[in-house]
């Protein structure tokens, strides 16, 4: 009897294990093969490089390079221990750091872990060869983005870092993860779908102790795509040197297609510091007052001062306000309701092409009267301002065209003719960029089409140009182009005008100087025009933020074009 | 040999068979040379086994009633030897080296607590012994018996080999129940044993508690005393319905699974031939306790029966624990799957237990 009890007991045992072996095998079966294959496939990233960046000669102004990570594989304490003292021995660091940077980086087991980014190749040699001894070191080429020419073009490019949580949001849909590398800024940041490398993988097989076993895939890492500019690196260095540490932008851009040629901006910074993230050099960006990452050329809207009396000039004549005959006598100033406004200087009668050679102020009081506040507020949209140009660069701001209507709904005030006053010499709420300066120069350069400004000419070889848009006709008479074009010219040909400084030079420049005066500090500094004269290839706009007056921006502009018919460029 | 007997070694043979491929498949990426040996050795084991098992075919298990005593005194003179070698050496042990044999006389005394308890138990021998024992006092019947039993179970303890030291303490209870000793006693001692189970921590080794902390929670310590029982979990469970197939198995074969071919063959089994074939594996097992059971009811001689009925037990707990332990339902102690497991002195004690079954087979007509 006894016994039939225990054997029954023992069957009662033998059921439960078959009940276990069924929980495990049958219902857990799909967390236990994940945790299997965890536990012996690994996945070993494969980095790939990201796209350059080259000129329109297909010089190349941001590179990359090889660098080498120090990884440890090491799933015990004692193979840990030993990695990291001869690691810590061969790059001169302390254990203690290493350690640190094992706890920091380390996310889940059997992945390796990064110590130490960017050694050297000495050292990256030195403990490769000590892998067979180590068989938990690893070390991992990576390439690094590199800038040969420093900061130069920073602006155009913009720089690297790992992606914030904002553009995570916006980019997940797009197979970005945390931890991504992404662009801040300029092409980097536009064209980041592009230049980005798509990371491979290793798959191999290890043992318990982490160590090779076999190789099961491969999928090798993809380099971004090459992204080719319409800037000319030789003209960007000249733009750049010339404007050196002065605060302001300088565009040169192809009046009759909207390329690019040069865009600067100062102060600049050298993206390098986000890649080697050193500490302090980073802080001195962010902690600089003088807004280092803003590219002023299209993030920067200023009052554009007399460069603007040009679109005056054109609405004028174009309603019929004025005829090329007109003329105003400049005592050095008028009375505008009950207020003076100054002229900069007593020019006496004046005709439209004179008042723009000598930039007489009275005159375009005048003219900017006549013609009232809501013509100008809509002849200024025609130039394109008071929208972005749509440049193929992130952070392009609108600038603001004032409206009277506009006055009276914000701030509940009355439009004056003194406003007008304002207006018509490029002062008072008009905000422009630079970008929109050079394209309204283009309209004088290319005979009225309003042009769209672009920077990137292919990616990977394909050229993407033949989807810019057509350049709009603004449908301006051919007299009063004639006209205006030759007042632009007498500004720098006439011995009185605003620049002729850049008379003399081995080609015919015309354009148009700009001081504008602001609540705070010195005055802005303009130049925009374009050269030669006869058959304009490049338009330019200079532009110094507080920079005094447009003397100062002339100088620039001298300094750039010498340069550029030195080196045969122009 | 009679139908039974054959049945006995038809069925171990498999089970060792089973055991040595499974023995090959663990070992079968280790990189040191030395590691390809280990299947041969146990090949070699299972020889020797087989040797032994034919030997006690055909030697009278009545003769074991006569040399109990001699058996006895030889077991706990052997563990005496066990723990003054390991005390002179400061260290674990649980082996006396034979040459190029290291034997554990642990296995050994599995068995012969069997044959010496079933000796015991039928001393008056014939029909109403089951009588004379529920007269048997408490002295006689319990306390005597115990003193026995603790002596060479404290020496296993001493080892240290917990798992071996409950098997001995199982086998002791089970044969005291079979032997028809009052209920009471058999409950007294059971009791006892629980309520000591607290007093009995403190003894334990650090290990040791951290391995039954571990099989509370194997979560606790993933990487220390609870990786292995994690890993054997991952082992069966990866195996699924069908298994991973021969040689495929990640676990055993990339040694994520530590003693995957000793106390942990069982799970290196079970990934590599899924539910099937250890459902096959069980009811092998199964087979082979039932055929020792039968023996048993079919023997008159009071003697063989309790032997029998010992043996195929003693044979059962100790599969159930093993792979209990492997499944994760039992805490982890060293205790071997007969017949599976590397080893030779589990392989030989297992032979020597199953020929002394075929023997009492063959000699049941006697009486």
């Amino acid at each position: 009897m006894r016994i039939k009890i225990s054997t029954f007991f023992l069957g009662v045992l033998f059921l439960l294990l078959f009940c276990g072996l069924f929980n495990l095998q049958v219902l857990q079966y799909d967390k236990f093969s994940r945790l299997s294959r965890k536990n012996h496939i690994r996945l070993l990233a494969q980095p790939g490089a990201r796209g350059r960046i080259l000129d329109r000669n297909n010089q190349v102004i941001i590179d990359n390079y090889l660098t080498f990570d120090v990884m440890v594989l090491a799933e015990e304490k004692e193979e840990l221990d030993q990695a990291i003292s001869i690691i810590a021995r061969t790059l001169g660091i302390s254990p203690a750091e290493l350690k640190k940077a094992y706890r920091k980086n380390y996310s889940a087991p059997f992945i390796p872990v990064t110590l130490a980014k960017n050694i050297d190749i000495k050292k990256a040699v030195a403990l490769e060869e000590l892998k067979m001894d180590y068989p938990g070191v690893v070390i991992q080429q990576r390439p690094v983005r590199s800038y040969p020419y420093g900061k130069l073009a920073c602006h155009v490019a913009g720089y690297l870092s790992e992606i914030d949580q904002w553009r995570l949001s916006k980019l997940q849909d797009y197979g970005y993860n945390p931890k991504d590398i992404v662009g801040y800024g300029g092409v980097e940041e536009k064209y980041d779908y592009y230049l980005r490398e798509e990371e491979g993988a290793l798959s191999v097989e290890v043992d318990h102790r982490g160590r090779f076993v076999r190789t099961l895939g491969f999928k090798p890492a993809k380099n971004g795509k090459d992204i080719q500019l319409t800037l000319d690196l030789a003209i960007q260095k000249i733009a750049e040197s010339s404007l050196g540490e002065r605060k302001g932008s300088v565009v040169i851009m192809d009046p009759a297609s909207g390329e690019i040629f040069a865009l600067a901006s100062s102060p600049g910074y050298n993206p390098e510091v986000f890649v080697k993230k050193t500490g302090s050099s980073l802080a001195d960006i962010f902690a600089n007052s003088h807004s280092v990452l803003m590219n002023r050329a299209i993030s920067g809207a200023y009052a554009p001062g007399s460069v603007f009396k040009l679109v005056v000039a054109e609405a004028a004549l174009d309603t019929s306000k004025i005829n090329l005959g007109t003329s105003f006598y400049c005592p050095g100033g008028m009375l505008v309701g009950n207020r003076y406004f100054k002229c900069w200087d007593t020019h006496n009668q004046q005709d439209l092409i004179q008042a723009i050679a000598h930039s007489c102020d009275v005159f375009f009081y005048h003219t900017g009267i006549l013609l009232g506040a809501p013509l100008i507020h809509d002849y200024s949209l025609k130039f394109g301002f008071s929208k972005p140009t749509g440049i193929d660069l992130p952070y392009e701001v609108s600038g603001f065209v004032p409206h009277p209507r506009w006055k009276k709904a914000s701030r509940s005030q009355i439009w004056y003719d003194g406003d007008t006053a304002n207006f018509s010499i490029g002062q008072g709420d008009l905000l422009t960029t630079p970008i929109q300066i050079v394209r309204m120069a283009s309209v004088f350069a290319n005979r009225g089409f309003l042009v769209n400004p672009y920077i990137v000419k292919s990616i990977a070889g394909q050229d993407i140009t033949a989807y810019q848009k057509g350049n709009k006709s603004l449908g301006i008479k051919e007299r009063f182009l004639n006209a205006i074009r030759q007042g632009e010219l007498k500004v720098v040909a006439d011995p009185q005008g605003t620049a002729s400084v850049l008379a003399g030079l081995s080609v015919a420049v015309a354009g148009k100087t700009g001081t504008a005066q602001v609540t705070r500090g010195q005055p802005h500094g303009w130049f925009s025009g374009f050269f030669p004269f006869d058959h304009p290839k490049f338009a330019i706009c200079v532009f110094l933020e507080n920079g005094g007056s447009g003397y100062g921006a002339c100088m620039v502009a001298k300094q750039i074009i010498e340069e550029m018919s030195k080196q045969g460029l122009v | 040999m009679k139908a039974s007997g054959f049945l006995i070694i038809i069925v171990a043979l498999t089970i060792a068979l089973i055991g040595i491929l499974s023995i090959y498949s663990s070992t079968y990426q280790k990189e040191a040379s030395g590691w390809q040996l280990v299947y041969r050795r146990q090949i070699l084991w299972v020889v020797l086994g087989l040797v032994l098992f034919f030997l006690l075919a055909n030697f009278n298990y009545r003769r074991l009633w006569d040399a109990s005593y001699l058996l006895y005194a030889l077991v706990v003179f052997l563990l005496f030897l066990v723990f003054v070698l390991g005390a002179i050496r400061l260290g674990a042990q649980r082996w006396l080296r034979f040459g190029w044999f290291n034997f554990q006389p642990t296995e050994l005394a599995k068995i012969v607590m069997v044959i010496f308890l079933a000796k015991y138990f039928s001393k008056k021998s014939s029909g109403d012994v089951s009588l004379l024992m529920t007269k048997f006092g408490i002295l006689r019947a319990f306390v005597l018996p115990f003193i026995f039993v603790a002596i060479p179970m404290g020496l296993i303890i001493e080892q240290p080999d917990l798992g071996s030291a409950i098997v001995v303490l199982l086998i002791f209870l089970t044969m005291l129940y079979l032997a028809g000793i009052k209920l009471k006693y058999v409950m007294i001692l059971a009791a006892i044993a629980l309520i000591s189970l607290p007093l009995f921590w403190n003894f334990l080794h650090d290990y040791q508690k951290d391995r039954l902390m571990v099989f509370l929670n194997p979560n606790v310590d993933p990487l220390g005393a609870g990786y292995t029982v994690i890993q054997s979990k991952i082992a069966i469970g990866s195996g699924g319905i069908f298994g991973k197939g021969w040689l495929a198995g990640t676990q055993s074969q990339l040694h994520f699974l530590p003693e995957s071919h000793t106390d942990f063959i069982f799970a290196t089994f079970a990934e590599q031939w899924g539910l099937i074939g250890s459902s096959a594996l069980i009811l092998l097992y199964c087979a082979l306790v039932r055929e020792g059971i039968r023996i048993g009811l079919d023997t008159h001689d009071y003697f063989g029966r309790l032997l029998a009925f010992g043996i195929s037990l003693m044979l059962g707990l100790q599969v159930f624990i093993n792979i209990a332990m492997n499944l994760g339902l039992a805490p982890v102690v060293g205790i071997p799957l007969p017949l599976m497991s590397y080893g030779g002195s589990s392989v030989f004690t297992t032979f020597i237990a199953l020929g002394i079954l075929a023997n009492i087979a063959k000699k049941r007509s006697v009486f």
